[in-house]
């Protein structure tokens, strides 16, 4: 195998696909990408088993096909110290890669392509278009809200539904959850599909959906998920698990309602924010004729009081949150102003653009 | 469903007393004060309480009912030591033990797998372990709720044992006399009577409003006591509020300098209890209380960093000069913050 490949070519889709490999792996080849050449294609993939992740660059000039696995660490940091506007050159030599630019020389070790872990091929019998910035959107809509680490380990990822020519994304904790749709250009399935796209898919992913007017196709199975955006290609295994039902608990026939101006009400947030308690966050809200009272304390008994002129003209309400929900949900919603749909003082708000209900925020509250 | 014990000890110190002196047998006996100073009984026997004898009378009043009371002095290390023994006992069948004082104490056995799950065997099981290891007797009562729970170990007392069964809980409290509720005093148990109430299902025909205009807050307690309803859970770690320590004089005082030497006792004593608690260092507040000869109590607070003890004297010199009459109690304590976390519970999605 031999090849040589612009520096500049080279670092973006190696720095994309490295995004799969775990720092700690338990087969040593994870820690690896494949580098494969076919038919004029450098194609580069990472894997953890979960997600895989590959990238294909032409090549120009001269090469040899054939296919082995570098550290893909190493190989990065390499990529990255060498100097721009230099060709990079790969050599395949017995058990190494000798890699040269300009004057400087290395020599990585190898593991045989055969022991690098292929996802299994998987039937797709679902396939949509749409905007890599759509789908980027909708992911980042939502995906603050997916858990981490939760015995629920359905929660642990988001769900993306796909109904006739609408996808919705949703991702809860099981305190708050988020929600947002969007329209397809063409309908999909006449009947619900459901996939559970696991945390570390979504953020990854994500990182891969660079160019928003580019169109990406996404791929569903029963078991897996997979994108494709140009030379790019994700595929990540789904939760096998199901979601809760979400719609259930997103509350109707809210009683309060309150309109805010984003900007103050984020900025009052964040002030008050900084005296709360720092592990459990929480802030009390009292809300009466057309003004928000913010009040925040913690174990050191200092205190911040906001106050902020806000649409209201509801019958009274104390409530308590965890500040930095409230947060997460305001800093996804792209308006001017925020409504909150509020209940009593134990049941959950519902945040929400002012102007449309493309994006829900359901909080639930902190027990006073 | 909840499955909630209350286990009392019978005559907790008299029974010990008793117990490491075989020459109380039989004898009626009371811890407590001395008859001939102030002192008041913490705890007698139940021959002792044939005479009328009870908790918190002043032991001189009892030495006249009961004119062969035995008074022991309470020897309260002996005491924990035996509530050690029994708590370690508690817990062998569930974590979830809420402690109240050093002989009783309830516990939730809902997850408890002991005894596939039965709370009347483990109850049977905890009174006959406490006798096996302590020769002492326990009362226990068995319900859905705390209130239940405590009144049913004081109905077959002593060594005695009640359950509770969720189907008979609605006519239990029916025929339950209000004054069995705990709060209800001869106060207001005489305000109820006075509008001929006298069992809780008297109670129960009484709109929260009238309840709410006669007694306040407790009225909703009342209201929801009556119809079973009592959420409260049991709670292992107990956030403590504050800490005081208070002494009754033989004599009254007046003079500063005895005032002066009165505190100073309390003061270590305060000190020895609070680095049992190992919170001083969250003292926040700190009080002074006296009750004068006329039985009138004055008290003076202030915030504090820590045990500050000229800001105690401060408080007590003050108290003194706007109240001069002689005193019969002394008290002083500490407050400590309450943490906020305990008011603030993140609330989940109802999936």
């Amino acid at each position: 195998m031999r090849f040589s490949v612009g520096k500049e070519d080279l670092l973006v889709p190696l720095q994309l696909v490295s995004g799969a490999v775990e720092k700690r792996q338990t087969l040593p080849v994870l820690a690896n990408v494949l580098i494969k050449i076919e038919e004029g294609l450098l194609s580069i993939t990472a894997t953890d088993l979960e997600i895989e992740m590959s990238a294909k660059i032409k090549l120009e000039g001269e090469y040899v096909e054939g296919d082995i696995t570098v550290p893909a660490r190493k190989l990065l940091e390499i990529c990255k110290s060498l100097s721009d506007n230099e060709l990079i050159n790969f050599a395949q030599d017995e058990g190494k890669i000798k890699l040269s630019s300009g004057k400087s020389r290395f020599s990585l070790s190898t593991i045989s392509a055969q022991e690098f872990p292929n996802i299994e091929e998987a039937v797709f019998n679902q396939k949509f278009e749409i905007e890599a910035g759509q789908l980027k959107s909708l992911f980042d809509k939502t995906q603050f809200a997916m858990a981490h680490q939760d015995v629920r380990y359905y929660l642990n990822g988001m769900l993306l539904e796909v109904n006739g020519d609408k996808l919705v994304s949703v991702a809860t904790d099981g305190h708050r959850l988020a929600l947002s749709k969007v329209q397809l250009n063409q309908s999909v399935t006449e009947e619900l599909v459901q996939a559970i796209i696991p945390r570390k898919g979504i953020l990854e992913a994500g990182k891969l959906l660079s160019a928003p007017d580019q169109v990406c196709i996404v791929e569903l199975s029963s078991n897996h998920i997979k994108i494709t955006q140009g030379d790019f290609v994700f595929i990540s295994k789904l939760i096998d698990g199901r979601f809760p039902d979400y719609d259930k608990v997103l509350p109707r026939n809210a009683q309060r309602l309150m309109v805010a101006e984003k900007s103050n009400l984020k900025e009052a947030f964040t002030r008050a924010s900084i005296l709360c308690n720092e592990k459990f966050r929480g802030v009390r809200l009292n809300l009466s004729q057309n003004l928000l009272a913010i009040h925040a304390n913690n174990p050191e008994q200092e205190e911040a009081e906001i106050e902020l002129d806000v649409d209201y003209t509801d019958e009274e309400l104390e409530i308590g949150f965890n500040v930095g929900y409230l947060l997460d949900a305001i800093n996804a919603i792209k308006s001017d102003n925020v409504r909150f749909n509020l209940g009593d003082s134990n049941s959950s708000v519902l945040i929400e653009n002012a102007e449309s209900s493309d994006s829900l925020y359901v909080v639930m509250p902190m027990r006073l | 469903m909840r499955k909630i014990i209350h286990v009392d000890m019978d005559c907790f110190y008299a029974a010990i007393e008793q117990r490491d002196d075989p020459s109380l047998k039989g004898m009626p006996v009371a811890v407590g004060g001395n008859p001939h100073s102030r002192g008041v009984i913490a705890t007698c026997n139940y021959e002792a309480r044939r005479f009328g004898v009870h908790s918190a009378m002043p032991s001189a009043h009892a030495a006249r009912l009961c004119p062969d009371l035995v008074f022991v002095r309470p020897n309260l290390n002996k005491y924990k030591e035996e509530s050690k023994k029994i708590r370690q006992i508690f817990h062998q069948y569930t974590e979830l033990v809420e402690p109240l004082s050093l002989d009783e104490a309830y516990l939730d056995t809902t997850e408890s797998t002991h005894y596939h799950n039965s709370a009347t065997w483990i109850a049977q099981a905890i009174c006959y372990e406490i006798y096996q290891q302590t020769q002492l007797t326990a009362s226990a009562g068995v319900a859905r709720s705390k209130f239940l729970a405590k009144i049913a170990s004081d109905w077959n007392k002593p060594a005695g044992l009640k359950v509770i069964l969720p189907e008979e809980e609605t006519y239990f409290i029916e025929k339950l006399p209000v004054k069995k509720l705990h709060g209800v005093g001869k106060v207001m148990a005489r305000k109820l009577e006075s509008m001929d109430i006298f069992t809780c299902g008297e109670l129960k025909k009484v709109e929260l409003g009238v309840l709410l205009d006669k007694f306040g807050k407790t009225g909703k307690y009342l209201y929801d006591l009556c119809r079973g309803e009592d959420k409260r859970t049991v709670k292992p770690h107990s956030d403590r509020k504050s800490l005081s320590v208070e002494n009754t004089f033989n004599e009254n005082i007046s003079e500063w300098s005895e005032c002066e030497a009165k505190l100073i006792e309390l003061i270590s004593d305060l000190t020895r209890r609070l680095q049992k608690i190992d919170k001083a260092e969250k003292i926040n507040k700190v009080y002074v209380k006296v009750k004068m000869a006329d039985f009138q109590i004055r008290s003076a607070e202030s915030i504090s960093q820590g045990l500050d003890v000229s800001l105690i004297t401060a408080l007590f010199k003050r108290l003194r000069k706007n109240f001069p009459e002689p005193i019969r109690l002394l008290g002083i304590g500490v407050k400590f913050p309450q943490t906020p976390k305990s008011k603030l519970e993140q609330l989940d999605i109802p999936f």
